[in-house]
């Protein structure tokens, strides 16, 4: 039976209502939701039944259709039938090898499909499948959704966490946290088991592979090292079958809709092949037959490639294979034999896959969710997650000045000061890299910007203070600064691979229009859920930190609280009420900053203690 | 929070080389427990965006602290030696010497019959080559002569740059 629950004496603050938040696992060939109710993570129902949602989108002229009904339709109609688009989030034309996919004509930027439904970028194609869930998780729960965690590839780049990022905007979802896939898996089963030590994820999807060390203490959850390859997955095991099938019945050419067609083929053959050791395939209209080894000898070089991934990860991580406690196997394509032997021998221990490889991941995005939207204030539970990829500018000469390394923990903020080549030099453009490489050429470009308005001096004689910003999403940030002026660059960042933010807008609006919605009331809408929770956040950090304030403070600030609620009420202007909420916004800034500072002291006192208990002190 | 105090302060610890690096973890995550931006994922715009910038500090005060060399060139700036003066400290002709073997045997290490064992003979002279200087810095630390210690960290940064040449030629093998 449950407890019945009963409020502290004296406790101020009206116990808040459950708060329902989605752990969305935006997988490669799968997506799925998770949430966590009575205190369990569950895997939400998908409508269709099953919990996994192919990630397929149909753009057809006859409507729009997504998960199994699309894929459906990849029988006659292969080239509105999107799939693996988490691989070209982010990417442009030139990045993708042979997607079999018409692809239209663009000039730079990411790319797009070609589709019966018009031109479809990957963004909105994940976009689709976000909405799909989402809707899947409010039928399911009874309530709308507070936010969502949404998880991505460790290794992803910025431009391809950009873009994940922009899909769930475009899906109308606030997202709470962009999360390490791998972190999430470590979560879901570090939680499970209490366990500490060291821990490898490896986790081969779809799409993409991952590999990630952590060092679990006391709930702290320390990612050391992470690398992996965001081009290399199931997919890639499909390729390596057809691309055999092929040679073996002696095609010379094939159509891109015979391509795509083969893949499904290639993917069941495989998938039998994990139970079976032998199994026939249909593919090109012909029957072929393929056995497990045969499976495995086409397949090795890829397993490899992995195992080289792992091998940097430990060494990154300065761990050896024998101080790795436990190996945690992550995403369908771990269900092949082969990969779960080679990846046994490498470590040399049997890795875990007590959770379900499909929905691991989602399990740990919910259990996150859950603390981030607000129900477990107390829980210990603490992620450092890191960057995978190095991020620099281009200096002269094309070469690449690394500003964060990878594996940095994020949060991160790193300067550094560059100068003027030239005599009277008044701007600068600064090129934002990805990348471990030297040359700029080789590195992922990010985004360019320029500085402007630099005072006319001598060449070398400027001071221009570029400072990098992560996140906790592992979103980077850029601004720059004449130190001798304080001239701030006027930012603009054009993302290589992304999508500008007005282009963000406008497609936000098509949506609205297309749904039949009112713009206007919709934005008035937002305006008025994020007032009423800039609100409730300062009404709780009242309730709770009110003696930092003077008396004087306390009641100008409850003034203003009371006229922005006044202003929520009667006010029908959404610009307005956004210039309320940032004026109150920033009157509180003070308060919050004292808050933070209080939380230092208590956070470093509670230490002392601890270490007198284990008389510790005195030792340092 | 105050982002000119030293890292030191930040971790009340007290300022020198020698510091117990499991005190500065456990006041680390102990921090982070309270000021990562998870822990005030559900609070108000401000609060979220100082939870990033102080995340961000302890962050990069605890990295710093945490690796003897970073930490070494930490004390030398706030004895105001900056990089530039740092990386000027003259350093002994035979150590220049010895680097300069060093980098010949790395040359040729492509070359050789058994190149991981020529690898894990490089490998063991620079682990050498870090400890003598590590204690070189030390002492120097200690005695909190600036001159010293720069010349070390000096020493020190010629190995480490090696040693990441070393890391990555071991993995061009290994890829190979």
């Amino acid at each position: 039976m449950a407890l019945l629950k009963i409020l502290e004496p004296g406790q101020t603050i009206a116990p808040q209502q459950r708060r329902i938040a989605l752990g969305i696992d935006l997988g490669t060939t799968n997506s799925l939701a998770a949430t966590v109710r009575d205190g369990r993570a569950e895997v939400l129902q998908a409508p269709e039944g099953g919990v996994l949602l192919p990630s397929a989108v149909y753009y057809g002229a006859d409507g729009l259709l997504t998960g199994r009904q699309a894929l459906a339709r990849l029988g006659d109609s292969p080239q509105n039938t999107l799939q693996s688009f988490k691989r070209m989030m982010g990417r442009g034309r030139e990045d993708v090898a042979h997607s079999g996919y018409r692809l239209a004509k663009s000039e730079g930027g990411m790319l797009r499909f070609d589709t019966a439904a018009g031109e479809i970028s990957p963004v909105q194609a994940s976009a689709e499948i976000l909405k799909a869930l989402a809707a899947q998780g409010v039928e399911t729960l009874g309530a709308e959704l507070d936010g969502v965690v949404i998880t991505v590839p460790a290794y992803f780049d910025d431009a391809q966490r950009q873009a994940t990022k922009d899909a769930a905007t475009l899906a109308g979802l606030k997202v709470l946290r962009l999360l390490n896939e791998p972190t999430a898996a470590a979560v879901a089963y570090g939680l499970d088991s209490g366990q500490e030590g060291v821990v490898a994820v490896y986790d081969l999807g779809g799409g993409t592979f991952d590999i990630s060390i952590l060092r679990l203490h006391r709930g702290v959850f320390e990612v050391m090292a992470s690398g992996g390859d965001s081009a290399l997955g199931g997919d890639d095991l499909d390729r390596a079958i057809v691309d055999w099938s092929v040679s073996e019945l002696g095609l010379d050419e094939v159509s891109d809709t015979q391509y795509l067609l083969a893949l499904a083929a290639a993917r069941r053959v495989k998938e039998s092949l994990s139970e079976q050791h032998q199994a026939g395939l249909e593919i090109f209209g012909q029957a072929l037959s393929l056995s497990r080894e045969q499976l495995e000898k086409l397949i090795q070089p890829l397993v490899k490639r992995s195992l080289r991934s792992c091998r940097r990860a430990l060494r990154d991580a300065g761990v050896s294979s024998a101080q790795v406690e436990q190996v945690v196997l992550v995403g369908g394509s771990t269900r092949v034999p082969l990969v779960r032997a080679a990846v046994a021998e490498f470590f040399g221990r049997e890795p875990l896959f007590s959770i379900d490889p499909d929905t691991v991941v989602a399990v740990g995005a919910a259990i996150q969710a859950d603390v981030l939207v607000g129900n477990k204030p107390d829980q210990e539970l603490l992620l450092l997650d890191v960057i995978p990829l190095s991020l620099g500018l281009e200096t002269m000469g094309g070469l690449v000045e690394r500003i964060i390394s990878r594996n940095t923990t994020i949060p991160v903020a790193k300067s550094q000061e560059f100068t003027t080549y030239q005599d009277g030099q008044t701007a600068m453009a600064i090129h934002v890299l990805q990348g471990e490489r030297e040359l700029s050429a080789d590195c992922r470009s990010l985004a360019r910007f320029e500085l402007r308005g630099i005072p006319p001096m001598v060449a070398g004689a400027a001071r221009i203070q570029v400072t990098f910003q992560v996140d906790a999403d592992g979103l980077l940030g850029v601004t720059a600064r004449e130190q001798a002026t304080g001239v701030q660059s006027s930012i603009t960042i054009k993302p290589s691979y992304g999508l500008a933010e007005d282009e963000i807008a406008s497609m936000l609006k098509a949506s609205w229009e297309h749904a039949g919605k009112d713009l206007q009331a919709r934005q008035l809408a937002e305006q008025r859920v994020s007032g009423q929770q800039l609100l409730q956040s300062l009404q709780n950090a009242i309730g709770a930190d009110a003696g930092l304030l003077n008396a004087d403070e306390l009641q100008k600030l409850q003034a203003a609280m009371a006229e922005l609620g006044n202003l929520l009420n009667v006010c029908e202007d959404s610009a307005a009420l956004k210039g309320a909420i940032e004026a109150l916004g920033r009157h509180s800034e003070a308060f919050a900053a004292r808050r933070m500072d209080a939380t230092i002291s208590r956070a470093l006192t509670g230490v002392s203690i601890d270490e007198l208990d284990a008389g510790k002190v005195g030792e340092s | 929070m105050d982002f000119s105090q030293s890292y030191f302060e930040l971790f009340e610890l007290p300022q020198r080389f020698e510091l117990d690096t499991d005190v500065l973890a456990r006041r680390y995550r102990e921090l982070q427990m309270h000021l990562h931006p998870d822990k005030h994922a559900a609070a108000g715009p401000q609060e979220q965006r100082l939870a990033v910038q102080y995340s961000a500090f302890v962050n990069g005060a605890f990295h710093t602290l945490k690796q003897p060399l970073p930490r070494a060139l930490y004390l030398l700036n706030l004895a105001g030696w900056d990089k530039e003066r740092v990386a000027a400290q003259p350093v002994a002709g035979d150590f220049l010497l010895q680097q300069m073997e060093l980098r010949e045997a790395l040359e040729r290490i492509h070359g050789l019959v058994n190149p991981e064992a020529g690898l894990e003979h490089l490998q063991d002279e620079l682990a050498a080559g870090w400890s003598e200087h590590s204690g070189e810095l030390s002492a120097a630390m200690a005695d909190e002569d600036w001159n010293e210690a720069a010349a070390a960290v000096v020493k020190m940064q010629y190995l480490d740059k090696l040693r990441s040449e070393v890391t990555a030629l071991e993995n061009s093998l290994l890829d190979s």
